[in-house]
C-alpha cells in the first residue's frame, strides 16, 4: 500500500510538471497580454516599456526557469492584469467553486443515482421510460438557456430566489440545479447501464435461488458490483465540477474558478491561467487516486499493487 | 423529491460559513441606502494609476478626485485644480484646492499632485496608461497652492488627458506600497473604499466630508455580473438599480418593462472599416472609394444596431476638441461601386482578407462582407482572438490584413487622439503613408490655437473623404438599464459619477 502510494505520488509529480510545461508554452503561443492591457493609442515604445516592467521581454527559457523555480517554492506568480499574487486570487475563488460543485453533486447524485437504479431494475416499466425522457432532457438542455429560464421563472416571475450572485445561501440553489442537471443525466445513465450489465449474471440468480428477495438482492449484491463504473465516472465528474463550470458561473455571476479562467484567458493573464490549470490537474490526479482506493474497498478482489498500472 | 431535500440540507449546513462571507440583501426602499450597480467583470485594479478599463474606472473614479473633470455637457471643468494658466506654450500652472482631505483625514497638498504625475509617468512603475501622460516631462510645486506641469512640446490635448489623472495620497502610498494600496485604496473622492469581495463586488461608502456635491445613497455596491441577460434579470427583479453594457436586443426588451428604463447616449467611439492602402488593389484610391460606396451605413445602424447608434462620415464628432464641422463622406452607391470594380478588372480580382475579433459585433462584420460581395469583391473574414487581432492590425502594412473592422476611442475627446494614431505614417495602426496627412497632423499637434487646430483637422477630414484610408461607419451608442427612479444621464466619455446621481419618488 505504501509503495503503491509512493509510486502514484511520483507519477503525479511528473504529470503536474508536464501540465505546467504545456500550459506555460501553450499560453504564450496565444498572444501578447500587453496589447490588451494598454489603451488603444499607446505607442510601440509604451508597449515595450510595459513588456519590460512585466518581464515579458526576457527570453522564453528564462521565463520558464523562473516559473518552475517559483512553482517548486509554491509560488504561482503574480497576475498580469490585477497585479496581485495568483494564489490569493485563486484562494478567494476556490470556496465558491467548492460550494457550487458540492451543491451540483448533491443534485446530480441525489436525483441521478435513484433514477438510474430504478431505470435499471425496472427497465420495462412505463415509469422508467418516462424517467429516461427526463434524463435526456436534463442532458440536452444547454445550461446558458436552462440557467436563464430558471432565473426568469424563480427569480423574476415567482421572485422566490435571487437572480444571480453569491450573496446568501438561497443564491446557491439555482446555479446548483442548473449545473447538477447535466451530471445527473450522466450518473443516471451509467447507473442504469451498470445495473443492466449485472442483472443477468449468475450470482443474481443464485441469490434469488437461495431465497433472497428482489430488493435485498439489488441492495446487497447488484449495487455493490455495479458501483465500480459509477465511482470512475464520479471521480471524473467531480474533477470537472472543481475545474469550474464556465457557463453556469457566467449566467449566475457566480465567482468561481471557471469564470476566473475564462476572464484570465481573454486577458492573456498567463500566471492566473497557469495556476487554475495546475489546480485542475492536481484535483483530477487526486480524485483518480481516491477512486482507485475506493475500488478495492468496494471490491476486495481488486488489489492495489506496488506498481500502478 | 429526495434530491431537493438533500440540497436543502446541504445548503442549510453551508449557511453559517457563507453567511459569514456575504452581506444580506438590501431592502428595496426609495431612495435606497445602498445603490447597487451591475458591471460586467470585477475591477482589474482599484489603483487609478494601474489598469484602465471601464469596469475598473466606473469604481475608482468615485474613490478619487481627478486634477480636472468634465461637466455632463462635456466641458473641461475644475476639480482638484480650480484654475489654470499657460505660463508658456509648454508650461501650465494649476491652482490646487486647499480644502480637500483624503479619506484617511490628511490634507491633499500640491505635493500629492506632483507625486501623482510622477508616479503614473514613471516608466519603472509600468502603468498601462503611461502613453496618455508621457507628454508630461516635469511636475513641480511652484507656489503655496500651485503646481506647474511641463511638456516637451506644446500639447493641446493635455487638459483632456488630465481629466483622467487621479490624485493619490503620497504619504499613504509610500507607506503601504503599491500592492496594499490597490487592495485598499485611499482617495479624496465622494465615496470611500469599504470592501472588495474578490470576484463578487466592491462596496463603497459615502464620504460625508466631501468638499463637492454628494449623493443620497449612503453606500454603493459594484457587482460583477458577466452575462448581460442576467444583468437585465437583476434589474427587473429589483435586485440592482443600474446595469451597464446592454446589447440592442436586451435594450428593446427592457423598453417594454415596468419600473425600468433604457438610458442611452452616443459616445466618442466610432466604428470603422480600415483599408490597407499599401496592399495590391487597395493601393488604388478608386477601389477604396468603391468599397466606401458599397456600404449602407444606414442599414447597419437601423437594421442591426436597433437605431441607437448614428451613421457617421468622420472619425471625430462634436464631442471631440479640434472638431471643425462635418464633412461629406463617399455617398452610398452600390451601382457605381460595381462599375468601378468591373472596370478595375484584374487589380480587384483577388481574395481580400478582413480581420475581426469576437469582441466586435459579428453581424456588422458579416453585413460588411455581404455588401462588398454584392459589388463583386471576394472578401474573406479572418476571425481571431483579440490579442492576435491587435498584433495583426498593428503590424507593418505588408503583414497586416487588407481590411479590418475596429471601434476607436481615445477616451480623451480630442481629435489628436483619434486622427494621429489612425493616419500618421509612424503609427502602427496606420496603413497610410501620406506626407500631407503627416504635416497636417503634426502642425495640429503642436499648436494651442483651437481655431487653427479645427481648420487643420477639417483639412484632414476632407482628405480622408477624398483618399479613403478608412471608412467611418457609425458613432457607437452605449446602453444602460436603470431603475426608473434613478436620476442619471450617461455621458459620451462613459463616466459614472455617483455624486451626480439622484433619486426621484
Amino acid at each position: 500500500m505504501a509503495a503503491f502510494l509512493a509510486a502514484r505520488l511520483f507519477q503525479a509529480m511528473i504529470a503536474l510538471w508536464g501540465v505546467a510545461t504545456l500550459v506555460f508554452f501553450l499560453a504564450r503561443m496565444t498572444g501578447d497580454p500587453v496589447l490588451l492591457l494598454a489603451p488603444e493609442n499607446a505607442t510601440e515604445a509604451d508597449l515595450q516599456q510595459l513588456r519590460v516592467s512585466l518581464g515579458f521581454d526576457r527570453p522564453l527559457p528564462v521565463q520558464y526557469a523562473d516559473f518552475l523555480a517559483g512553482l517548486v517554492q509554491g509560488d504561482l506568480g503574480r497576475s498580469v492584469a490585477q497585479g496581485v499574487p495568483v494564489a490569493d486570487i485563486i484562494a478567494a475563488r476556490l470556496p465558491y467553486t467548492l460550494w457550487l460543485a458540492g451543491g451540483a453533486l448533491v443534485v446530480a447524485l441525489g436525483l441521478g443515482l435513484p433514477a438510474g437504479i430504478y431505470m435499471g431494475v425496472r427497465r420495462q416499466s412505463r415509469g422508467a421510460k418516462a424517467l429516461m425522457a427526463l434524463v435526456y432532457a436534463g442532458q440536452s438542455l444547454p445550461t446558458f438557456w436552462s440557467g436563464i429560464l430558471l432565473i426568469l421563472v424563480f427569480g423574476i416571475t415567482l421572485g422566490w430566489l435571487p437572480t444571480s450572485g453569491a450573496r446568501s445561501v438561497s443564491s446557491m440553489i439555482l446555479p446548483s440545479v442548473a449545473l447538477g442537471l447535466l451530471s445527473m443525466a450522466t450518473f443516471a445513465r451509467i447507473a442504469r447501464t451498470s445495473i443492466l450489465d449485472e442483472m443477468p449474471k449468475l450470482y443474481v440468480r443464485a441469490a434469488r435461488a437461495r431465497g433472497l428477495g428482489a430488493r435485498a438482492t439489488v441492495v446487497r449484491h447488484v449495487l455493490r458490483n455495479g458501483a465500480i463504473p459509477v465511482i470512475s465516472v464520479a471521480a471524473l465528474e467531480i474533477a470537472n465540477l472543481l475545474a469550474g463550470a464556465v457557463i453556469v458561473e457566467t449566467v449566475f455571476a457566480w465567482p468561481g474558478l471557471g469564470l476566473l479562467t475564462v476572464q484570465s484567458i481573454n486577458a492573456r493573464d498567463f500566471p492566473v491561467v497557469q495556476g487554475v490549470v495546475l489546480l485542475g490537474a492536481a484535483a483530477a490526479i487526486l480524485l483518480n487516486l481516491v477512486a482507485d482506493l475506493l475500488y478495492s474497498a468496494v471490491d476486495p478482489r481488486i488489489r492495489l499493487g506496488g506498481r500502478a498500472t | 423529491m429526495p434530491g431537493t431535500l438533500g440540497l436543502r440540507q446541504a445548503t442549510a449546513a453551508a449557511a453559517l460559513a457563507i453567511a459569514a462571507l456575504v452581506a444580506p440583501l438590501p431592502a428595496s426602499a426609495a431612495p435606497p441606502e445602498t445603490l447597487v450597480i451591475d458591471i460586467v467583470n470585477e475591477p482589474s485594479s482599484l489603483d487609478p494609476h494601474m489598469q484602465w478599463n471601464p469596469d475598473s474606472y466606473y469604481v475608482y473614479r468615485n474613490i478619487f478626485d481627478n486634477l480636472l473633470t468634465r461637466t455632463d455637457e462635456g466641458e473641461i471643468a475644475p476639480q482638484i485644480a480650480t484654475e489654470w494658466t499657460y505660463v508658456s506654450d509648454t508650461e501650465i500652472a494649476f491652482t490646487i484646492r486647499d480644502d480637500v482631505t483624503f479619506h484617511d483625514g490628511t490634507a491633499l497638498t500640491p505635493e500629492d499632485v506632483v507625486f501623482s504625475v510622477e508616479r503614473i509617468t514613471d516608466p519603472e512603475f509600468g502603468s498601462p496608461q503611461l502613453g496618455q501622460f508621457s507628454s508630461i516631462t516635469g511636475a513641480e510645486v511652484t507656489g503655496d497652492n500651485e503646481v506647474t506641469l511641463t511638456t516637451e512640446t506644446p500639447y493641446p490635448a493635455l487638459l483632456a488627458q488630465l481629466v483622467k489623472l487621479s490624485i493619490v495620497p503620497k504619504a499613504h502610498v509610500e507607506e503601504v506600497g503599491t500592492e496594499a494600496f490597490n487592495l485598499a485604496p485611499v482617495g479624496s473622492g465622494p465615496y470611500a473604499f469599504d470592501e472588495w469581495q474578490r470576484g463578487v463586488q466592491v462596496t463603497l461608502t459615502r464620504n460625508d466630508a466631501y468638499w463637492g456635491d454628494t449623493a443620497p445613497f449612503a453606500a454603493a455596491e459594484f457587482r460583477a455580473v458577466p452575462d448581460a441577460a442576467t444583468r437585465v434579470a437583476n434589474l427587473q427583479a429589483g435586485q440592482s438599480h443600474l446595469v451597464v453594457s446592454l446589447d440592442p436586443d436586451l435594450a428593446l426588451q427592457l423598453q417594454g418593462a415596468a419600473g425600468v428604463e433604457v438610458r442611452d447616449v452616443l459616445t466618442e467611439r466610432v466604428g470603422y472599416l480600415n483599408l490597407n492602402a499599401q496592399k495590391p488593389g487597395l493601393d488604388d484610391v478608386e477601389l477604396r472609394r468603391a468599397v466606401a460606396m458599397a456600404i449602407d451605413k444606414e442599414l447597419i445602424v437601423e437594421g442591426l444596431l436597433g437605431g441607437f447608434d448614428a451613421p457617421i462620415d468622420s472619425m471625430i464628432t462634436e464631442v471631440h476638441a479640434g472638431y471643425g464641422g462635418g464633412v461629406e463622406g463617399v455617398p452610398y452607391d452600390p451601382e457605381a461601386a460595381r462599375e468601378i470594380i468591373e472596370g478595375l478588372g484584374e487589380a480587384a480580382d483577388r481574395e481580400f482578407s478582413f480581420a475581426t475579433s469576437p469582441v466586435f459585433d459579428q453581424r456588422i462584420v458579416q453585413a460588411l462582407q455581404q455588401m462588398l460581395t454584392d459589388v463583386g469583391l471576394d472578401v474573406s473574414i479572418e476571425m481571431t482572438d483579440m490579442s492576435t487581432y491587435l498584433s495583426k492590425v498593428r503590424s507593418a502594412p505588408a503583414d497586416a490584413p487588407d481590411m479590418s473592422f475596429g471601434r476607436w476611442s481615445c477616451a480623451c475627446q480630442d481629435a489628436d487622439g483619434v486622427l494621429y494614431p489612425l493616419l500618421d505614417s509612424d503609427s502602427s495602426w496606420s496603413k497610410t503613408r501620406d506626407e500631407t496627412f503627416d504635416r497636417l497632423l503634426s502642425e495640429a499637434r503642436n499648436t494651442l490655437d483651437e481655431t487653427e487646430r479645427q481648420e487643420l483637422y477639417h483639412q484632414v477630414n476632407e482628405r480622408v473623404a477624398e483618399l479613403v484610408p478608412f471608412v467611418p461607419l457609425y458613432r457607437a451608442a452605449i446602453l444602460y438599464g436603470a431603475d426608473a427612479n434613478l436620476v442619471w444621464q450617461p455621458t459620451p466619455n462613459e463616466s459614472m459619477f455617483l455624486n451626480r446621481m439622484d433619486w426621484s419618488e
